[in-house]
């Protein structure tokens, strides 16, 4: 007996063990509407003041405070949410990128869908109608913007003032001001071969064609097309003129920017909190502009623009106090706090923006004189996107490479649009 | 021979600790069992099952959202047409080479050179600190030492030496050699430390009668220390191999295995695969690979040193 009861409780004590490891989260009254506090998982481990703010701020407004979980490697944090859709441990709250790898989860039946918030928030002009399409699957809305921002140059105040250069207004100007600055032995721009080695294609693509670019992300047009073999030949001379500061640098661009070894960079609006997290101040020690068409008179200037989402899953922990959430999100006194206190744009209209260069362009945008373009990153599918960064970042390298890299993204675009 | 007296026996007045004496006990190997399970499951959860798992993934195209599709060997093959694939096992060799030979090699010159003399540890100190080190760190830290102008760059450009342009973690073949030899600083000083423990044990007799013939310095070496350091230089070429063949945190700080893929190596391209891509089958396919390879190379190198071994005595 004595010893079948040992045999018993061990038995027993290893089967405890088991079931508590794979008991996971108890299954909570999905969209009971009481939960008091979010966990918002994130990719932007940088933002975590700005995030617990907004918590603090949605606490006393709303009653529902949020805590951002900030990863900072981006493959595990894509990882992990992929993972927690098969688990019993999900995001409340989650942020995401959109274009095809929105597609993606949305297609596979897992996140929210916000077609009532969008109408609501629409109607009440706190979102724009035009912003509604890049977050639209199927006639349907999924997410509502994080945040918005617009891909401009960056540039150092002082060097431009010490060296006589002014913001340009064509493309010309800009290559005379880079070729001033490069007779001094300043680099007149920031280049990097890891993960924002797009910028240059992107940004004398759009400068050039914006229409290839829009045929490129749909799949109408192929990489080794004239038009953008003659943008990597372009990007090519300016790499072989010396225009670019080295790719394989690990020193941060904003300290780059702020030394004045570079006197340039092309980023998204939300570099404003890189440059102020430097101890720089807009408008003083640095500005931006809107970069010229590549070509003359082709029209209105191509701006590259980014939208980042904010999601919940159909299946959250308590998906009505998600929603009640990204829809207090969108409202003018979440954004005023979330916008500014990064120095960025917002994706609600009615927020006003206090840097007056930050706030001339983001006018100018609302106001329809750019034509927008979605950024590379969110317009070309995931897997043209990684064989595309691999290319560009070997093309840096090796610039006379730069047909076989255009046939290697072609390679990845014709398995990904063979099939559909 | 008195083997068998010397083996000791219970005496049966003595009865076993904690037991009762004389009596057997029909339940222990149940109890045992059961008492063994939680350990067992655990085991069996954490390091089998994630092991079957990827098994059965590396035959399945499987995105992490929708349900795994059976492929069969699709992306077995996929592998061995991959060019990105000839570049990540060439780079593996470089490091199985690389790091195989040199680490070890000075790690016993360290050794050997240090050994029994006086301030010997002080000598020693500066190749084990970087011990100390966590892989990532030692990535960062070197990382900024051969960025493009950085530290390396200006000191061969101060000194007028050749490769003060030289993007060392840009420019293949010299990213990975570069890497490679970030990894003989920090790895150095173990090896030194297991061959000053090889050292320390090698009887004093044979050394003395050795010298008493005359042998000395280089003739020492060869023909008495080496051969009795060989048990340990088995174990520390061993571990050395496994470890080059599983190279990933260093590579994946200083140069993520680019630029475009050119410094991967087959455990960057796994995670590469699975983790960036999203790929998470033809990633599970390429850990199977290193997987075997690893196994494969390990049992060969073993098995040959237990032959040479068997063959000397």
């Amino acid at each position: 007996m004595f010893v079948r009861a040992r045999v018993l409780t061990a038995l027993v004590a290893a089967a405890s063990l088991v079931l508590t490891a794979c008991g996971g989260g108890d299954d909570k009254d999905s969209g009971s509407g009481t939960k008091t506090e979010l966990k918002l998982y994130n990719d932007k481990g940088a933002w975590g003041p700005y995030f617990e703010d907004v918590g603090k701020l949605s606490q006393e407004q709303i009653g529902i405070g949020m805590k951002p979980v900030g990863y900072t490697d981006e493959p595990t944090y894509s990882a992990f949410i992929k993972a927690s859709f098969r688990t019993n441990n999900k995001p409340d709250l989650f942020t995401w990128s959109t274009g095809g790898r929105l597609e993606e989860i949305v297609e596979s039946g897992q996140v929210a869908e916000t077609t009532d918030l969008w109408k609501e928030a629409v109607a009440a002009g706190d979102l724009s109608k035009e912003l509604e399409s890049t977050y639209t699957y199927d006639g349907k809305q999924y997410c509502v913007p994080l945040n918005i921002s617009y891909w401009v140059m960056f540039y150092n105040k002082k060097v431009f003032d010490d060296n006589g250069v002014k913001p340009p207004t064509t493309w010309a100007e800009l290559m005379a001001s880079a070729d001033t600055l490069k007779g001094k032995g300043i680099k007149p721009f920031y280049h990097t071969s890891v993960l924002f080695s797009f910028v240059w294609f992107q940004q004398l693509l759009i400068g050039t064609d914006p229409e290839l670019y829009n045929k490129l992300a749909t799949g109408e047009a192929k990489y080794t097309d004239p038009g953008v073999v003659a943008v990597m030949e372009r990007w090519k001379q300016m790499i072989d003129g010396g225009y670019f500061s080295d790719p394989g640098s690990k020193e941060d661009p904003a300290v780059q920017l702020k030394t004045g070894k570079t006197a340039m960079g092309i980023f998204g609006t939300w570099f404003n909190t890189s440059m102020t997290q430097q101890g720089m101040k807009p408008g003083q020690d640095y500005g931006m502009f809107v970069i010229p068409t590549v070509t003359p008179g082709s029209g209105k200037n191509t701006v590259a623009f980014e939208s980042g989402p904010l999601c919940s899953l159909a299946k959250a922990p308590d998906t009505a106090s998600s929603t009640k959430y990204m829809k207090w999100w969108v409202q003018q006194p979440a954004q005023e706090k979330w916008a500014n206190s990064r120095g960025d744009v917002s994706a609600n209209p009615k927020v006003t923006i206090p840097d007056p260069s930050l706030a001339a362009i983001a006018k100018a945008a609302g106001d329809g004189e750019y034509s927008l373009a979605n950024r590379y990153f969110e317009a070309a599918p995931a897997p043209v996107l990684t064989a595309a960064l691999d290319a560009f970042g070997a093309f840096m390298v090796d610039p006379g490479s730069y047909m076989k890299q255009l046939e290697n993204i072609q390679k990845a675009a014709d398995e990904y649009w063979k099939g559909r | 021979m008195s083997v068998a007296t010397a083996t000791p026996t219970r005496s049966p007045a003595a009865p076993a600790a904690g037991g009762r004496a004389g009596q057997s006990d029909p339940g222990a190997p149940w109890g045992a069992l059961g008492f063994g399970s939680p350990g067992a499951l655990g085991v069996l959860l954490l390091l089998y099952a994630p092991f079957l798992y990827t098994v059965v993934l590396s035959f399945t195209e499987y995105d992490g959202l929708t349900s795994p599709q059976w492929v069969g060997i699709d992306n077995f093959t996929r592998f061995f047409e991959d060019p990105a694939m000839g570049t990540s096992v060439r780079n593996t060799l470089m490091w199985v080479v690389g790091t195989t030979l040199v680490p070890v090699a000075l790690g016993l010159l360290v050794a050997l050179l240090s050994f029994g003399i006086r301030g010997g540890t002080l000598l020693r100190l500066p190749f084990m600190l970087p011990y100390a080190l966590s892989g990532a760190g030692l990535g960062v830290i070197w990382g900024f030492i051969l960025q493009s102008g950085g530290a390396a760059n200006d000191i061969l450009g101060a000194l007028g030496l050749p490769g003060a342009d030289t993007s060392f973690l840009l420019e293949q073949p010299w990213n990975t050699i570069s890497m490679i030899v970030a990894w003989t600083w920090q790895q150095t000083g173990v090896n030194t430390l297991f061959f000053l423990v090889g050292l320390q044990s090698i009887p004093k007799e044979p050394l003395e009668a050795a010298r008493l013939d005359g042998a000395t310095g280089w003739k020492l070496f060869r023909h008495v220390i080496w051969p009795l350091l060989a048990p340990l230089t088995t174990v520390v070429v061993g571990l050395a191999l496994v470890a080059s063949l599983k190279t990933f945190d260093i590579v994946w700080v200083m140069t993520q295995g680019g630029p475009g893929r050119n410094s991967e190596t087959l455990a960057v391209t796994m995670y590469r695969d699975a983790f960036v891509a999203g790929e998470y089958g033809y990633g599970s396919a390429v850990a199977m690979v290193l997987t075997l390879t690893t196994g494969a190379v390990t049992l060969a190198y073993l098995r040959r040193q237990v032959k040479v071994r068997e063959d000397l005595s």
